[in-house]
């Protein structure tokens, strides 16, 4: 075989039910699928059809790096799960990502990734050690916490092991259950640890000695200089009087906090992700009880939340002269405007104040408890901060909750550390009539309880700052496809304006699951200066929706990660840590059409396997839009339809179905995919000819 | 007690968490291997990031040859001053690796845990040793590119504390 740069050349199939291992070219999807989620697409399409369900044997969870993981590229260390989502509502199919070292040493051992497809008999772990591939009894892992499974493999198999594994949360079939590394690093949002829970998977862990060759080294040290705009500054451990994380979440701490920053993944020239040092546990810890807990974006919330988030449009646009990614705000490093920039006297820098919402007030350790049990137990804290308890706060606050006994043996009270405890104990758990409603996620709980009373009561104690109006928005923040709202212009993070939740909406009706992990709206401050009086008439909304997907789509499968990228003015960032990577040269038109062909196959899956079409994915997003934003607006059905239009027609979509067209499949070297499509009368001519 | 100062030469030092925390990201490790070998590996490198896998202790550490005055290493070698040379300008230990024969016996020798030599992956496995990118005008590339400059040479003054 020729030598080959930043792939490593094979990919494993691993078979619970009998143990055995296979090995599947890597070259037989790439270049073609780049890589990452772009192969799982792939895979996926051509093995696994409609009819499955995410606790199915015949479900498959495909793992897949990048060309640039372990390359050393900044961000590339990060790696992508593909899988039916049990969180999702209805089940489909779903990405999640993940950062940690694990993907890296997969590479180093000699994959590209892995399918795990059947189910173990008993529980079970896997060990990649280099090139052997084995399967181990996990009884004694079984009911262990995150930190004690990692710990407990190191010991059985070396410290120079690395892993992910899950909590009791997956062991459970808790749908919104995580997976995670050693760096607490965690895929989440899908539900993927209950996946695993479901196959008797406690673990995968990985020895790799091997190593991976770059294709051009210049370039990758180049990236390190220049990716988004590293400072190089020190990263003391810091002491402080009060805990900080955002301005509007300040409160002092007695005792003071300690605290530093880290990076994420291998290789990464930011370290965007926050750790508390030696804080109160919420379960285990060391022999005083203490921890240590990392956060980059939800958790800080568990600490406060009274208002919520404000957003600036220099968060989600760029111009030349102020030009920064995300992980420099989400590490506090920020960075001095440049104020002969004219954008800053046309808004650019105007603060959008969130709304007052008034769940819970400051308090370090209740913060602390409740991020570290949901990584000890491996549940989603997105689905656990952002939904459980504000659902708990607003429906408390309503009278909603007066005629629940959750049986925990103390009063509904998400502001309290024990409440939560026992809470999340029970959910994770199972335990009782509620811990198994609630197992289920926070879609179906409401549903199981009762939409009107459980889900739709309005909240009377939410106020925009923007208006100063009373926000009637319900006690459950639920967005679509089963997950809650996330910079979606109301409920959490919900300070973005129209030109940004807009879009925002039209990437979550596309998908199956809450995007914002991988499609946070990008783009020029130009594009807002020219939309914000008519987005939903404005092409440029579509085509900027569709821009951010297909970086979204090569985030996932080059693999990078979400706050670097996009580099709105540096069009060729893709191209370049792809050809870093591999040595491979494709023009920004050549990766992007790659980002394309990903997308519309994405697309078929959801066509195929579960009938997806325009009048399902717009209903199930256009609901929460009918609530006032932070400035009080909303978007009507006409308006937001005649947006959908400009979408698909941009897209090479039919405008009735939302299906793809043949020559959309044909354009993108996806002809098979239009001729089974035609096969089952999925290709919009069929439709209207039936 | 024997003075650090003449115990060890130039190298390769961390500085205290207070100073800079180690992100724990890998990079000092990524950039030796592809700057000396084109590629990365946990196997080839120079610079041993150990990571504090749960988290319980306060910070990553990061080891590197130490330059030993008395190069206990060096002398170990069957093949010194062809295999394992010392720099007459510098006093760095260095590894020539055409003329290495993977004996080991540098790697025996070296007085630290974790060992601050490695091998190449392909037999006979040659010993690779922090030379402090010797050649390289720049100078050490692990230092260069450490995004939060947590590693730094130990005759320079700490980041932060240059007026002490």
């Amino acid at each position: 075989m020729d030598q080959l740069y930043g792939y490593v050349g094979k990919i494993a199939r691993i078979n619970l039910t009998d143990g055995k291992v296979t090995h599947v070219p890597t070259a037989d999807y790439v270049p073609k699928y780049i890589g990452g989620r772009g192969v799982c697409n792939k895979i996926f399409w051509d093995e696994v059809g409609p009819g499955v369900g995410a606790f199915d044997t015949e479900n498959k969870l495909i793992f897949m790096t990048g060309a640039t993981t372990a390359t050393g590229i900044p961000t590339g260390g990060r790696s992508t799960m593909c899988s039916i989502s049990p969180n999702n509502m209805p089940e489909q199919y779903c990405w999640s990502g993940i950062g940690g070292w694990f993907g890296t040493m997969v590479k180093f051992a000699g994959y590209d990734g892995f399918i795990i497809e059947g189910k173990a008999a008993e529980p079970a772990y896997i060990f990649i050690d280099d090139d052997k591939i084995t399967v181990h009894p996990a009884g004694d892992l079984w009911g262990m916490l995150v930190h004690q499974t990692q710990k407990k493999l190191e010991e059985i198999l070396g410290d120079d092991i690395n892993s992910i594994v899950i909590g009791p949360a997956g062991e459970h079939l808790v749908r919104n259950s995580s997976i995670t590394t050693s760096n607490d690093s965690v895929a989440a949002k899908a539900g993927f640890g209950a996946v695993f829970g479901s196959k008797n998977l406690k673990a995968v862990s990985v020895r790799g000695t091997g190593q991976v060759r770059a294709g051009n080294v210049e370039k990758i040290l180049k990236l390190h200089k220049t990716m988004g705009k590293p400072i190089g500054k020190l990263n003391p451990i810091q002491y402080k009087d009060s805990f900080t994380p955002r301005p509007h979440i300040n409160f002092p701490v007695p005792g003071g906090v300690k605290q530093g920053q880290v990076a994420c993944s291998y290789g990464c020239n930011q370290h965007c992700n926050l750790i508390l040092l030696d804080v109160k546990a919420g379960i285990g810890g060391n022999e005083k009880g203490r921890t240590n807990v990392v956060n980059k974006c939800v958790g800080i919330y568990a600490y406060k939340m009274m208002e919520d988030s404000g957003w600036t449009p220099q968060m989600s646009y760029n111009t030349p002269q102020n030009d920064y990614s995300g992980c420099r705000f989400i590490s506090g490093d920020g960075f001095t405007p440049d104020k002969t920039d004219p954008a800053l006297q046309q808004g650019y820098m105007e603060r959008h104040l969130g709304d007052i919402v008034n769940y819970w007030d400051g308090d370090y350790d209740r913060g602390n408890v409740i991020n570290d049990l949901c990584t000890q137990y491996g549940i989603d804290r997105w689905d656990v901060v952002v939904w459980y308890m504000s659902w708990l706060a607003m429906g408390k606050k309503e009278g909603v909750l007066d005629d629940i006994d959750f049986g925990l043996g103390m009063e509904i009270d998400p502001s309290s550390e024990e409440f939560m405890k026992r809470f999340l104990e029970m959910v994770v758990y199972r335990r009782g009539y509620y811990g198994n409603i609630f197992a289920e996620g926070m879609a179906r709980a409401i549903r199981t309880l009762g939409m009107e009373k459980y889900g739709k009561t309005i909240y009377n104690g939410r106020i925009s700052q923007r208006t100063g109006n009373k926000q009637m928005i319900p006690i459950s923040l639920e967005s679509a496809w089963g997950h809650c709202c996330h910079w979606a212009g109301r409920g959490f993070q919900g300070a973005n304006d129209i030109t940004c939740w807009l879009p925002i909406a039209m990437e979550l009706m596309t998908s199956t699951r809450d995007a914002q992990t991988n499609t946070h709206h990008h783009d020029s401050f130009e594009y807002y200066l020219e939309v914000k009086n008519d987005p939903c008439h404005n092409p440029r909304v579509a085509s900027s929706t569709i821009f951010n997907e297909h970086c979204a789509e090569l985030k996932e499968s080059l693999m990078s990660c979400e706050f670097q990228l996009p580099q709105v003015f540096d069009a060729d960032i893709e191209s370049e840590m792809y050809e870093a990577a591999t040595g491979i040269k494709l023009t920004h038109d050549e990766i992007y059409q790659a980002a394309e062909r990903n997308k519309n196959l994405f697309r078929a899956i959801l066509i195929r396997n579960y009938g997806r079409t325009r009048d399902l994915e717009v209903g199930q997003v256009y609901p929460i839009l009918t609530y006032p934003d932070a400035d009080g607006r909303t978007v009507s059905w006409e308006d937001f339809n005649d947006l959908v239009d400009m979408y698909y027609e941009q897209r090479g979509w039919d405008k009735k179905t939302g299906w793809p067209t043949r020559e959309t499949y044909e354009k993108l070297g996806l002809k098979d995919v239009a001729d089974e499509l035609e096969s089952i009368g999925r290709l919009p001519d069929d439709r209207d000819k039936a | 007690m024997e003075n650090s100062e003449t115990k060890y030469g130039r190298h390769i030092v961390q500085y205290p968490a207070d100073v800079s925390l180690c992100a724990g990201c890998g990079t000092c490790e990524a950039v030796c291997g592809l700057i000396h070998e084109g590629v990365t590996s946990p196997s080839i490198k120079r610079i041993f990031l150990v990571r504090d896998t749960t988290m319980t202790e306060d910070m990553h550490k990061i080891y590197a040859c130490q330059q030993c005055t008395d190069h206990p290493c060096y002398d170990a070698c069957p093949k010194k001053d062809s295999a394992m040379c010392i720099d007459e300008e510098t006093g760095v230990v260095y590894v020539d690796a055409e003329y290495c024969i993977g004996c080991k016996l540098c790697w025996k020798a070296c007085p630290f845990e974790p060992k601050r030599i490695a091998f190449t992956l392909e037999k006979p496995r040659k010993a690779l040793k922090c030379d402090l990118c010797r050649g390289r005008p720049e100078g050490p590339a692990c230092v260069e590119y450490c995004q939060v400059r947590c590693i730094g040479l130990s005759d320079q003054p700490v980041p932060g504390k240059e007026a002490e």
